[in-house]
């Protein structure tokens, strides 16, 4: 149940990072055109929604396996020799994590000690750019989540997304719907 | 010894199965500990310049969405209908409605695959109930649809503009004419092979058909208009036109075609109303249900859909940059353009390297990570060389199409394959043939720039300048 | 010994005013510390884009840096006079009020933040650019103006009823030449080299602005340098700041005759009729400002354009 609540708070905060930044650009696009007016904060807005889509959804993508590797190698091996690659590949990714757990650590200390705001948005940059260190945090608690399913046995890598399964997923739909319309010859 | 590291990491951490956007952030941040004095924080600040100071790469969700709208919306089934009408009756002609409907599809969406998966699907089982050869149809559809990334708009494009900074618009347009040129090419290849097997025609559906056709996808083909129209025409950037496309696209499938969202059952005109009474009707049917898109279950997933794949794509060209970020730091680029220079070699060589180099690293890796790692470290020594960054830019696009059809890691055989039910290597002798054709072009691309050249230039002159 | 390394990074091409005067401080400084200090130069933001150099700067990656004035708004309000309208009516006096007490104390107004200004640096007089001719300020009104991050240029065509429109100057190209946007202001060296000039029918020549940068470092770096060192830096920077602007005062004149000859945009005088009608429509930016800035600061910026005013040559910053 809680899982499920988090599941639906993270889909919900990306959906909404995206259409938030895609309507305020086709806002500023129809008040520029029709009005001769423009939004002053608009592009700082619309650049730091896309960190915070990126950084925030980074670690939703690895749970839901959206980011793409190669795993051609990998499946050469037996089912244990593919848990131990994936255990040292994320070894090495926490690795990874760690380290800029670190750094932006450091350097979101520095912007706070310093105190400077965003150009043109009154937000404390530390603020505005914490996402970083939010983002690096969920990213390394996923993957102690997955390193613990590869440990137990109940994954044996990444489980990167397809793309070419993912398209494949839409021509399934597209072949249910068109079936009964496909008979009257070609695609009419 | 900085460059060998760099690599090896990436490559070690690849054959892994890391994930690409980890592994190239991984190589580089090791390669930075070690051999340079920037602090792990600076790191970080770089990472968060690469995902928040790029205007331009804002078109890449932008775009996904709108494919992601137009895909699940039912508006290839219209497009492959008026294709069919066009030039069906052609001998060979549903194949050729094929390519012609890839086309279409592909000045709509930014992708190779979701172009193969969208028309494919539909008209491969129509070519062969028409008594084409099933291998032929599959064929002509995996090549066809590699022309996604080639014919604006085009995700590799906004990719290799952000790693050169070339402009995405005089890539778009610089796309244009191969992207024709390639379809055009298919097309009289298919009429060929058609006269010598004897492949059947459609019969002429008649002009009435045709316009209710053309009426029926307006609706689609009305976004290459706006996509192209405000970005020439002096409305909006790329960026803009990407944003604009995807509120658009989802107009179009939710309200226009209604194959998705709060209206599915709910049609534009029922059976006996009045023209008032429909007005009224849809007057307010058509706000409230835009405010009820916001908990339809089918539009939430479009959109966490495309969520998904720009978080993945942007995440991937932000780790990229930091990769691309030591690479010139290093002046890595700077030390191959030297030994290059050095060497003596002729552009025309160049271009065979490059092409080899992007063709085997097309065997086994996703076109926009190849991009992000190859674009930083060809770009500066073409420039050198006096290649203009457009046809360099082109010339790499039409070897990631090839690459989506070259086996192991080939999206659009994976697709293909997906589609007919038939093995990987059933659709790779399917495809070969027609993918000479293909490496054909590339050579034309590679050594008649003025193709990729052309329009924009003309365009320019067109204008009163250079 | 290792040398100590100072990493400069800029945006610009090698061949800019900036990009010479960097590279001309990289070899001073190797002349005049024998090679104790080493100058790093990366152009074109290799290292860092200017919203985020600073930043770098303060965790100590960058060392120093080039920015534009406006680009300090985060750090300070009174950098914010170098964008004041029509302040300065050409670059003597540019160089008069900043080699003045004032202008030199204005350098260390980022201190607080840590930073240290070292010395300014021009590209210019800013230039009026447009698809359409602007002789009056009632021509410009209902059009959309490009501008970089600034309240200061905000309120300027705002005070005209045009447009300001912040955009990043990689999208200013496509959108002048699309006519997404009808006009921009820069140096005539800035449009020249982005080639504005081939998509901007008519350009201004109003000497309504400045557009300078200023050298800066952290103070960290800064006072860690031994005393001689940094004596030997900040000669070396003295030399290749006159370098590179006498570069800036050349390169305007040449690139002004390039577009004049190219023939594609026209270059229009204001009588001074016409440019009093815009300095009356523009000045009242002036008076919103002057809390922040500083009207006694306003008023010694205004003073150096009269020559009677002149302070004597300034002392060498630090
Ligand atoms: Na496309
Ligand atoms: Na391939």
């Amino acid at each position: 149940m809680f899982f499920r609540i988090v599941n639906r708070v993270e889909e919900a905060i990306i959906s909404l990072l995206l259409v938030a930044m895609t309507l305020l650009v086709f806002w500023e696009v129809i008040l520029r055109f029709g009005f001769s007016t423009g939004v002053s904060w608009g592009q700082e807005a619309t650049l730091h929604l896309s960190a915070w889509f990126v950084l925030f959804g980074a670690s939703y993508g690895l749970k839901v396996g959206a980011h793409i590797g190669v795993d051609a190698f990998l499946r050469l091996f037996a089912p244990l020799g593919q848990r131990l690659l994936t255990g040292v590949a994320l070894i090495l990714s926490l690795a990874y994590c760690g380290l800029f757990i670190y750094g932006s650590w450091v350097y979101l200390a520095k912007m706070h000690m310093i105190g400077i705001e965003l150009e043109d948005i009154p937000v404390p940059a530390w603020l505005a750019h914490g996402i970083l260190l939010v983002g690096f945090v969920f990213l390394g608690i996923r993957l102690l989540e997955l390193f613990w399913r590869v440990i137990v046995g109940r994954a044996t890598g990444f489980a990167m997304v397809d793309e070419a399964k993912e398209s494949m997923q839409l021509a399934d739909e597209l072949r249910a719907e068109s079936a009964p319309a496909a008979t009257d010859g070609g695609a009419r | 010894m900085t460059t060998a590291v760099l690599f090896l990491l990436l490559f070690g951490c690849m054959l892994l199965g890391m994930p690409i956007a980890i592994a190239l952030g991984f190589s580089s941040i090791v390669t930075i500990l070690l051999f340079s004095s920037d602090s792990l924080a600076s790191v970080a600040l770089k990472l968060f310049e690469a995902v928040s100071a790029h205007y331009t790469l804002l078109a890449i969700p932008f775009f996904i969405l709108s494919s992601q709208f137009l895909s699940t919306g039912g508006v290839a089934k219209r497009l492959i209908r008026f294709a069919v009408d066009v030039v069906g009756h052609i001998k060979g002609g549903l194949a050729m409605a094929s390519v012609l409907a890839c086309m279409l599809f592909a000045a709509v969406s930014g992708s190779s695959p979701a172009t193969v998966a969208a028309i494919g699907t539909i008209v491969i089982a129509g070519m062969v109930r028409s008594g084409y050869p099933k291998a032929f149809a599959a064929g002509v559809i995996a090549n066809a649809g590699t022309l996604g990334i080639l014919i604006p708009p085009s995700i590799v494009m906004l990719v290799y503009a952000a790693a050169t900074e070339v402009s995405a618009a005089r890539m778009f347009m610089a796309g244009f004419i191969p992207g024709i040129m390639m379809g055009g090419l298919l097309m009289l290849a298919i009429y060929v092979v058609a006269r010598i097997k004897q492949l059947p025609s459609q019969p002429w559906p008649g002009l009435r058909e045709v316009m209710s056709a053309g009426f029926s996808a307006s609706g689609g083909i009305l976004l290459i208009v706006i996509v192209l129209g405000s970005i020439y025409g002096g409305i909006a950037s790329p960026t803009e036109a990407a944003a604009v496309s995807a509120v658009y696209a989802f107009l179009v499938s939710v309200i226009g075609y209604r194959d998705m969202g709060p209206l599915k059952a709910t049609p534009w005109r029922k059976t006996g109303e009045g023209a008032a009474a429909m007005l009224v009707r849809n007057g307010w049917q058509v706000p409230l249900a835009i405010m009820r898109s916001v908990g339809d279950d089918e539009v939430r997933k479009t959109v966490l859909d495309g969520a998904k794949v720009s978080i993945m794509l942007l995440f991937i060209i932000a780790n990229a940059m930091l990769f691309a970020h030591v690479l010139t730091t290093e002046r890595i680029p700077h030390q191959i353009a030297e030994t290059i220079v050095a060497y003596g070699m002729e552009p025309w060589m160049f271009l065979i390297v490059v092409n080899l180099l992007l063709l085997a690293a097309g065997n086994f890796m996703e076109p926009s990570a190849i991009l992000l790692i190859m674009a930083p470290i060809l770009f500066p020594i073409a420039t050198q060389l006096g290649i203009d960054p457009i046809h360099l830019g082109i010339i790499m696009v039409v070897n990631m199409e090839i690459g989506m059809l070259t086996p192991p890691v080939g999206l659009n055989l994976f697709v293909t394959s997906g589609i007919t039910g038939e093995s990987m290597g059933w659709v790779i002798r399917a495809v070969l043939p027609w993918m000479l054709l293909l490496l054909v072009f590339l050579l034309l691309i590679t050594y008649v720039p003025q193709i990729s050249l052309f329009l924009p230039e003309y365009l320019d002159k067109l204008q009163g300048y250079r | 010994d290792d040398p100590v390394v100072i990493k400069f990074s800029h945006v610009v091409a090698e061949n800019t005013p900036k990009g010479q005067m960097a590279n001309r401080f990289k070899e001073l400084v190797a002349e005049k510390t024998g090679g104790a200090v080493v100058v790093e130069v990366y152009p074109n933001s290799q290292l860092f884009g200017d919203d985020k150099v600073l930043e770098a700067m303060l965790l100590g990656d960058v060392q120093m840096a080039a920015p534009a004035l406006s680009k300090f708004s985060r750090y300070t309000d009174v950098l914010a006079l170098y964008d004041l309208p029509f302040l300065f009516q050409d670059l003597d006096a540019v160089d008069r009020f900043q080699q003045s007490e004032q202008g030199q104390a204005m350098l260390d107004s980022i201190s607080r933040k840590g930073l240290i200004g070292l010395g300014y640096l021009h590209n210019g007089m800013k230039q009026l650019s447009s698809s359409k001719p602007l002789r009056t300020p009632e021509d410009a009104a209902g059009l959309k103006f490009r501008i970089m991050s600034s309240e200061v240029l905000e309120a300027q065509f705002k005070a005209v009823d045009a447009a300001p429109l912040k955009k990043p100057f990689s999208e200013v190209f496509t959108l002048l030449q699309t006519r997404a946007i009808d006009g921009q202001e820069n140096t005539w060296s800035n449009i020249y080299s982005k080639k504005f000039f081939e998509v901007q029918p008519y350009i201004t020549e109003s000497n309504h602005g400045l557009l300078d940068y200023m050298v800066v470092t952290s103070k960290e770096f800064w006072m860690g340098l031994p005393d001689e060192q940094r004596a030997q830096v900040n000669a070396a920077l003295r030399e290749a700041l006159d370098f590179g602007n006498q570069i800036a005062r050349d390169k305007a004149i040449e690139d002004k005759g390039l577009i004049a000859e190219s023939g594609r945009s026209e270059i229009l005088e204001l009588t001074p009729e016409q440019r009093a009608q815009w300095v009356e429509a523009m000045k009242p930016v002036w008076k919103k400002f002057e809390k922040e800035i500083g009207a006694d600061l306003i008023d010694a910026a205004y003073a150096a354009n009269t020559t009677d005013n002149q302070v004597a040559s300034a002392t060498d910053g630090q």
